[in-house]
Formats: C-alpha cells, sequence, structure tokens
C-alpha cells in the first residue's frame, strides 16, 4: 500500500497552496493526487480577478473588504473565516506575486486593481483576464522547485477513517485502472465545486462534478449550505461557458429586446455591477416578462454590450473574452453584442469545516469550493473564491503539516480497497437498460426546474423524487468499455453516481430553507427571514442511509445584519 | 435547423491490446456551432462509449484536448466542425492523437515526456533578493513596459501542440521543446527573477540552437504564441551573455558580420565562420560543385549601394531591442 504523511485530493489553486506550504517542512512525505493533470484544474478558468484590500488604485481596507463580503453573503458567511481570509489577502497576493505570477500592473509598477461586483472599490487584482490561469501556472511552478510529489490522473473513489481519525483514501490509477489504498496521515480534499449537476447549462468543466462532497457523504461526514449554487449572470447562449464579470467591471452593459440598461430597475446604484445573484434574477425575470431575445434554437437571452470599450480597451484588457465570444458564439464583441444568459457557476455550500479547514475526522481536510467555510454565505462576490482557496489551502497546508508531525498512522483495512474494486465492478455488471447520458440530462432539466434561479416547494418536491428516481434508475447503468486502461467511461459514470448524491443534498437544503437569502431565491417565501434561518444547514448520512438536516449558528462579530441594498 | 452529414475517422489504439492501430468511422449529422470536442462526446454518449480522449474546461484555458485534425494539432473544444469541412472541402475529418509522444489509449497520449522536459529547465523564478521584496508588506515593482516583454508568454497553457508539431523535437532527442525554452526566457527578462540572462544557458543545455525556425510552433499554438520568438530571443541573451563558441552563435554572428561588410550575405566565408576549418572540409564537397556551375560567388563581396545606411537602421534596430 502507498503510504504518505498527507495526501491531497485535487490540484487546483487550493490543493497546489495546500501542496507548496506542506512542502515548506522538512522531511514530510506529501503526494498531490488529481484527476487531471495539475494545471487542467478549474483554478485555471477563473478570468476576473482576485480581491485584495492593496488600496493601491483607491484606500481601502480588509474592514471594507470584509463587510462587502459579509454583504454579499446575504450575512450567512462566518465573520471570523470572512476576516480572516480579508485580513490576509494582501499579503497572500504579494506572496503569490513574489513568486512571480504576472499581475497585471499600474504605471508606477504596483498591482492594478479593477472594480468589480458587490465591491465598494476597486479592489480586484488581475492578470488581464486570466488571472486564474497564470495563478495556476506559478503556483504549479513553485510545487516543481519544491519537488512535491503528483499522482496525476487518479481519481479518488472514498475516505477512510475509523469514526474519528483519517486513515487514508482509495484512488483508483487511471491510466492502468488498478486501485490502490494510500494511507495517509492527514488527508486534504480540493476537489473543487459541483456545479456539473447542471450539466447543460454550467459554466464549469466538464470534471466539476461534486467528488469530494460525495466521499464525504458517503463517509458521514457532514456537509453545509448546500442549497447555494450561484448562477454567474453572463453566461454564453449556447454552452454556458462563462463571460468573466471582468467585462462588467470594464463597463459592459446589460441589455435587453427594448434596448434599455435594465438593471436600473433592479439595481439602481451599481446597476450591472451589483452582485452575481441579483443580476442573474434581473436577466430571467427579463426573459420571463418577454423582454429577451430568442434564437433559432430556442435560446432565450440578453446582451452584453461591450462595443463602447472600443477597440483598444478590448484587445488589451479582455483579450481572452473576446477570442471566446469569436470561437464559441460567432461574435466579435468590438462589433456586436454578447448573447449571454445565467449560467450554474459556482457551489457556496460543501464539506463543513472550521476556519483551519478541519473536519469533523481530525486528520480530514477540505479547502476552496468543496468545502463550506464558510465565508461565502448564500452567496459569493466575484474575485474571492481565487482568494478563498490560495488562503485556505495555504491554512489547512499549515495545519495539516503540524498536526501529521505529532500524530501516527492509525489501520488502513486493506478491505477498504476491495470495497471499492468490487463497486466498480458492479457498475460493470449493470444490466444497462439505463444510458449515461439520458440520465445526465435528466439530472440536468429536473435540477434546473426546481432548484434554479427561482425555487418554490411544490417543484423543490417534485425535483426531491425525481433525483431519488434518478439515483434508483442509475443502478442500472453499465459500463460498456470493459478495458481497464484510461477508461473515461468508467470515470464518467462515477462522476455521475457522485453528481447525483449531491443533487439531493442541494434539493433537501432548498426545501428546509422556507426563505430567500442570496442565491437561494423562493416565490413562495421571498424575503429573508433572519429570525428562523440566519443559520447554516448541516445535512449528513445517517447509519440507515437516510439524509439528515441540522441546523448550525452563524458566526457574527462586526456586521449585524441588515438589509442587503445595491 | 440544418445539419450537415459528417464522417469522423477516427484512430483507435490500446497498446496494451491491439497490435496496431486502426481507423474507425462515426457519422453523424452536425449543426451550426458543433465543436469537435461536443461531436466526440455525442460519439461517445450515442454511437461508442469506448472512444477515449481528455477533456476538460471546453473553454479553451485548460490544454486537455489538443488532437489531430485532418494532420493539424488543434484544441478540440475551440475548433468548430464545420470550419474544418469547409477548410478542407472535405465531409470526411481524420482525428488522430497529436505527435511526438506516445499513445496511451485512442486520442490520449503521454505528456510525461514533454513534462519531463519543462522540469528540468527551472520553469520557475529563483527571485532576486535586490528586486523582489524580503516582506510580505510589499510587492515588488515591475512596470507595464516589463511586463509586456514576458506576459505573451505567460498565456501557455501546456497543450504541448507545439511539441507534437515541432521539428527539433522530431530529431534531437535532447531538445528542450518550444514551450519548454519559451519559459525559460519568460523568467530571463522577469525583472524579479535572479538567474536573469544567464537562464541562456540553460537554453544552451537544452540545444536551443537546435531550432530550425519552422514557425510551426508558432502556427499550431491556441493562444497565438510563438514559442520560436521567445527561443530567438533566449539564443540572443546568450550572445549578449557571451556564450559564442558554439556553431550557432557562430552562424548568427557571420551573418551579422557580412552584413556589417557589405550588406550582402557571404556565403563562401559562411560555412568558415560557422565551422571554422571543419565547416570547409564539411561543405568542400558542395562547395566545388558550385564553383563548377558557376554558383559560387567571390569571397570578396562589393558593398551594396547605400551601405551606411544600411548599418546605421542595424544598430539602430540593436538599440531597440
Amino acid at each position: 500500500m502507498l503510504q504518505y504523511d498527507i495526501v491531497i485530493v485535487g490540484a487546483g489553486g487550493g490543493g497546489l497552496y495546500a501542496a507548496l506550504e506542506t512542502s515548506k517542512k522538512k522531511g514530510l512525505k506529501v503526494a498531490v493526487i488529481s484527476k487531471v493533470f495539475p494545471t487542467r484544474s478549474h483554478t485555471g478558468a477563473a478570468q476576473g480577478g482576485i480581491n485584495a484590500a492593496l488600496g493601491n488604485v483607491a484606500p481601502d481596507s480588509p474592514e471594507k473588504h470584509s463587510y462587502d463580503t459579509v454583504k454579499g453573503s446575504d450575512f450567512l458567511a462566518d465573520q471570523d473565516a470572512v476576516e480572516l481570509m480579508c485580513e490576509t489577502a494582501p499579503k497572500i497576493i504579494r506572496e503569490m506575486e513574489h513568486m512571480g505570477l504576472p499581475f497585471s500592473r499600474l504605471e508606477d509598477g504596483r498591482i492594478a486593481q479593477r472594480p468589480f461586483g458587490g465591491a465598494s472599490f476597486p479592489r480586484t487584482c488581475y492578470a488581464a483576464d486570466k488571472t486564474g490561469h497564470v495563478m495556476l501556472q506559478t503556483l504549479y511552478e513553485q510545487c516543481l522547485k519544491n519537488n512535491v510529489t503528483f499522482l496525476d490522473e487518479w481519481f479518488a473513489l472514498s475516505l477512510v477513517h475509523n469514526g474519528e481519525r483519517i486513515a487514508g483514501i482509495v484512488a483508483v490509477d487511471l491510466k492502468t485502472g488498478e486501485v490502490h489504498g494510500i494511507r495517509a496521515k492527514a488527508v486534504i480534499l480540493a476537489t473543487g465545486g459541483h456545479a456539473r449537476i447542471y450539466w447543460k447549462r454550467t459554466s464549469n468543466a466538464l470534471g466539476n462534478t461534486g467528488d469530494g462532497p460525495a466521499m464525504a457523504l458517503r463517509a458521514g461526514i457532514p456537509l453545509k449550505d448546500m442549497e447555494f449554487v450561484q448562477f454567474h449572470p453572463t453566461g454564453l447562449r449556447r454552452t454556458g461557458i462563462l463571460v468573466t464579470e471582468g467585462a462588467r467591471g470594464e463597463g459592459g452593459y446589460l441589455i435587453n429586446n427594448k434596448g434599455e440598461r435594465f438593471m436600473k430597475r433592479y439595481a439602481p446604484e451599481k446597476m450591472e455591477l451589483a452582485p452575481r445573484d441579483l443580476v442573474s434574477r434581473a436577466i430571467e425575470t427579463e426573459i420571463l416578462e418577454g423582454r429577451g431575445f430568442k434564437d433559432d434554437e430556442g435560446n432565450e437571452f440578453v446582451y452584453l454590450d461591450l462595443r463602447h470599450l472600443g477597440r483598444k480597451k478590448m484587445l488589451e484588457r479582455l483579450p481572452q473574452i473576446r477570442e471566446l465570444a469569436i470561437d464559441f458564439e460567432g461574435v466579435d464583441p468590438i462589433e456586436e453584442p454578447i448573447p449571454v444568459r445565467p449560467t450554474a457557476h459556482y457551489s457556496m455550500g460543501g464539506i463543513d469545516t472550521d476556519i483551519y479547514g478541519r473536519t469533523r475526522i481530525k486528520g480530514l481536510y477540505a479547502v476552496g469550493e468543496c468545502a463550506c467555510v464558510s465565508v461565502h454565505g448564500a452567496n459569493r462576490l466575484g474575485g474571492n473564491s481565487l482568494l478563498d482557496i490560495v488562503v485556505f489551502g495555504k491554512i489547512a497546508g499549515e495545519d495539516a503539516a503540524n498536526y501529521v508531525s505529532e500524530v501516527s498512522f492509525i489501520p488502513f483495512e486493506e478491505s477498504r480497497v476491495r470495497d471499492e474494486e468490487e463497486r466498480i465492478e458492479s457498475l460493470f455488471s449493470g444490466d444497462g437498460t439505463e444510458r449515461l447520458a439520458d440520465l445526465r440530462n435528466e439530472l440536468s432539466d429536473v435540477m434546473t426546474y426546481g432548484a434554479g434561479i427561482f425555487r418554490e416547494e411544490k417543484k423543490m418536491r417534485e425535483t426531491l423524487e425525481k433525483v431519488r428516481e434518478i439515483k434508483e434508475r442509475a443502478k442500472r447503468l453499465k459500463i460498456e468499455d470493459t478495458e481497464r486502461v484510461f477508461n473515461t467511461n468508467l470515470q464518467q459514470t462515477l462522476e455521475f453516481l457522485n453528481m447525483v448524491e449531491v443533487a439531493e443534498t442541494i434539493v433537501l437544503g432548498a426545501i428546509e430553507r422556507k426563505e430567500s437569502r442570496g442565491a437561494h431565491f423562493r416565490l413562495d417565501y421571498p424575503k429573508r427571514d433572519d429570525e428562523n434561518f440566519l443559520k447554516h444547514s448541516i445535512i449528513e448520512k445517517g447509519e440507515d442511509g437516510d439524509l439528515r438536516i441540522s441546523w448550525k449558528p452563524v458566526k457574527i462579530t462586526k456586521f449585524q445584519p441588515e438589509e442587503r441594498k445595491y | 435547423m440544418e445539419k450537415r452529414e459528417v464522417t469522423f475517422r477516427i484512430f483507435r489504439f490500446n497498446p496494451k491490446r491491439d497490435e496496431k492501430p486502426c481507423y474507425r468511422d462515426y457519422k453523424l449529422p452536425v449543426p451550426k456551432g458543433m465543436t469537435i470536442l461536443e461531436a466526440l462526446q455525442f460519439i461517445k454518449d450515442n454511437l461508442d462509449p469506448t472512444l477515449s480522449f481528455r477533456a476538460f474546461c471546453r473553454s479553451a484555458i485548460c490544454g486537455s484536448c489538443a488532437v489531430k485534425i485532418n494532420g493539424f494539432p488543434k484544441l478540440a473544444c475551440k475548433t468548430q466542425v464545420l470550419n474544418e469541412v469547409e477548410k478542407f472541402g472535405t465531409d470526411i475529418l481524420t482525428v488522430e492523437p497529436i505527435d511526438n509522444f506516445p499513445v496511451i489509449r485512442d486520442l490520449i497520449v503521454d505528456w510525461e515526456p514533454a513534462i519531463e522536459k519543462l522540469r528540468e529547465v527551472y520553469p520557475y523564478l529563483i527571485p532576486d533578493p535586490e528586486v523582489v521584496p524580503h516582506t510580505l508588506e510589499e510587492e515588488s515593482r515591475v512596470y507595464p513596459g516589463e511586463l509586456k516583454k514576458f506576459d505573451i508568454f505567460t498565456d501557455c497553457i501546456l497543450c504541448t501542440s507545439c511539441y507534437s508539431a515541432c521539428t527539433a523535437v522530431k530529431i534531437d532527442e535532447e531538445y528542450g521543446g518550444p514551450f519548454q525554452l519559451a519559459r525559460s526566457y519568460r523568467f530571463a527578462v522577469d525583472p524579479r527573477d535572479a538567474l536573469k540572462k544567464e537562464r541562456a544557458k540553460v537554453g544552451l543545455a537544452f540545444n536551443m540552437w537546435n531550432c530550425v525556425r519552422c514557425e510551426k510552433c508558432a502556427d499550431v499554438c491556441p493562444k497565438h504564441i510563438a514559442p520560436v520568438d521567445g527561443i530567438m530571443k533566449l539564443r540572443g541573451l546568450s550572445i549578449e551573455i557571451g556564450k559564442r563558441d558554439n556553431p550557432g552563435a557562430r552562424h548568427v554572428m557571420a551573418f551579422y558580420k557580412s552584413l556589417l561588410e557589405s550588406g550582402m550575405l557571404n556565403e563562401v566565408l559562411l560555412p568558415l565562420r560557422t565551422k571554422g576549418i571543419k565547416g570547409i572540409i564539411e561543405n568542400l564537397p558542395l562547395g566545388v560543385m558550385m564553383i563548377l556551375k558557376g554558383k559560387a560567388h567571390s569571397p570578396i563581396v562589393k558593398p551594396i549601394d547605400e551601405h551606411e545606411t544600411l548599418v546605421g537602421v542595424m544598430k539602430a534596430a540593436m538599440e531597440v531591442e
């Protein structure tokens, strides 16, 4: 059996920062396993930037950053975690700058900052519109420098623990198809988000399938605030591929079929730069009330108009966006407006952790989008996700490194490897009366219907039934590809099974939260209800396999809940 | 909506089981807007679940899905099927794994040899203590003009398309590779880096002079980077730091000298100046043939008209660089 002091699952910004932190401690044996080659991770797709109160463009402070984040979260974020993140932000930005990250610069050579939705000041540091990409590359470079061990294209299957402490994980090496136990004193999950559940309309990569939360759920570890899924206002009409908030940060307009900048009705002050949940609902409302556009394929949308920015600014600040629009929509934003519609984008909920990334099981950590600290509460602000992953990746890496030097390995039952082998074997011998592509599309449709931007009791109940039905039918899936070598049919099936499990927790949380807050908007309860719901939902799997929901108070330090107006 | 029948002729191979690769045809109706990646996923979902390929972000930033379409490396996710059909004037598109890599299965290749080379070229900032602050209270100053020198090279997504198309990689196992050498250059001109121009030595160690400037790397790069430009500039840095005692540098210096002398390339003296006496001997048979056919010019070349103006232009260009 393979053995490491620390195993990190996932090689995006969170996983790599944790790896870097652990590599500072001499003598530790650490491995990063990732189902994709590290620089393929979805961190690379983050375009717009990363928030930090550097005050390079306008006077700013971590406290103001904290306030904006808490307000953006609709007061559901834990304020101790938010303060920690915002105070660490300027330091960690500089740390990455010192690693060589090519931030865009002001004339005086300091890091440039741009305005972003929900922020009071230009606070978002950026590298043109490729911020996540260069961050991922820089962190990977530093990992190479520090000789971090990578197990590339390994897919994690399950967590092994004794009810108190972590013993390791079971994973499959995709290149050979062999299942391995990996013993570890600490495991850091950094597996990313799960918005791929909304398969047909999402900005996410094909692999953002909630593998971490699904493994945690199966291992009896609680998930938090799963009902909150952010729909980014500006996905491309056909594919849901993202057009960064930076496009609105640079001054883009949203236009309906009357030629109006309709945001004036929803956020007269902030206009297009209101927070994402609000802008997404505004766009959907325009479409539902007949003020959108419709194309030949039946896609409905509004326009994101960047033409007034002019060619020079477009080429300088948003070159990737221009190319995306040309390649995927056939539209050059210098000449024409871009057709957009909200797209499932970010998972605020995730594995319940404290501010060190610790979970209920000692030695098991979770960071980034697969985790819920929570710093984003009911709605994440643009530019805060890249910040979240590096801050808490660093903190968890440091904490785990200290933890493993004080404890020894615990027994790892070999039978747990055989369990996973059998689970995979059974997938090869299903009766095959269900097809993966069909179930995936059905899950997407039913989640969009009942757990999308607008929600209500009846539709959510139907959706919950339907998700459970899909979960049952998934037992009849059969992996048609019988080869062991790089079996992507097996991988996609396992990912789908993870998604169905996670989907159920989203709907359950959404039904139980009888209020509207941030990204969770209920037509039957359109108001925020602090008296009854200023609390985190906690969902876990009981011994009987059924999901149970409980609640946990929100930590409030400086900022008392107030109405969220923009 | 109108759809067009397109046949995808796809390379299939599992080295663990098959003796040799084969091609299998899949015919499907293609609507406007469908990418090669969507077509591959359609085939996997509906026609053949065993078809194996990599894909992740779908938006040309992760670098997973480089494949060869009718012989040219492309990212499957950002390539429109109907554009290719139009361009090649055929309804049959051949899809194959990219070159210069061992195949793991079907369209999936083993990147490891290229990544191993990346690891060897010190692909990370080694901070210059004079420039990079010692505390996290401050950032280094990098002026927009300085950033501009290397910014384009930070766009690289490691899709390895350039490596797959590289002529030098094909013939020289020791060659560093286009994206790897371009990354060396990226750090060489980063004001925060401690090695700076010294990084050109890494280029020398990895045979950067073996780049034949075919510029295929520039043609195939989905992010519009020209790794070859980085390699040329890295060569320039090697000359600047005095690493002139090699055939590549001498060849370039011979061109330079020729132009300074006369404004014309002195081909007769080129072998001598590049490789010394060895060069003369190596090129002797060719030289004799050229003399016999009347193709060789005299070793003494008369300066062109307005030679002084040319020299002025050359010196001005050097200053700008």
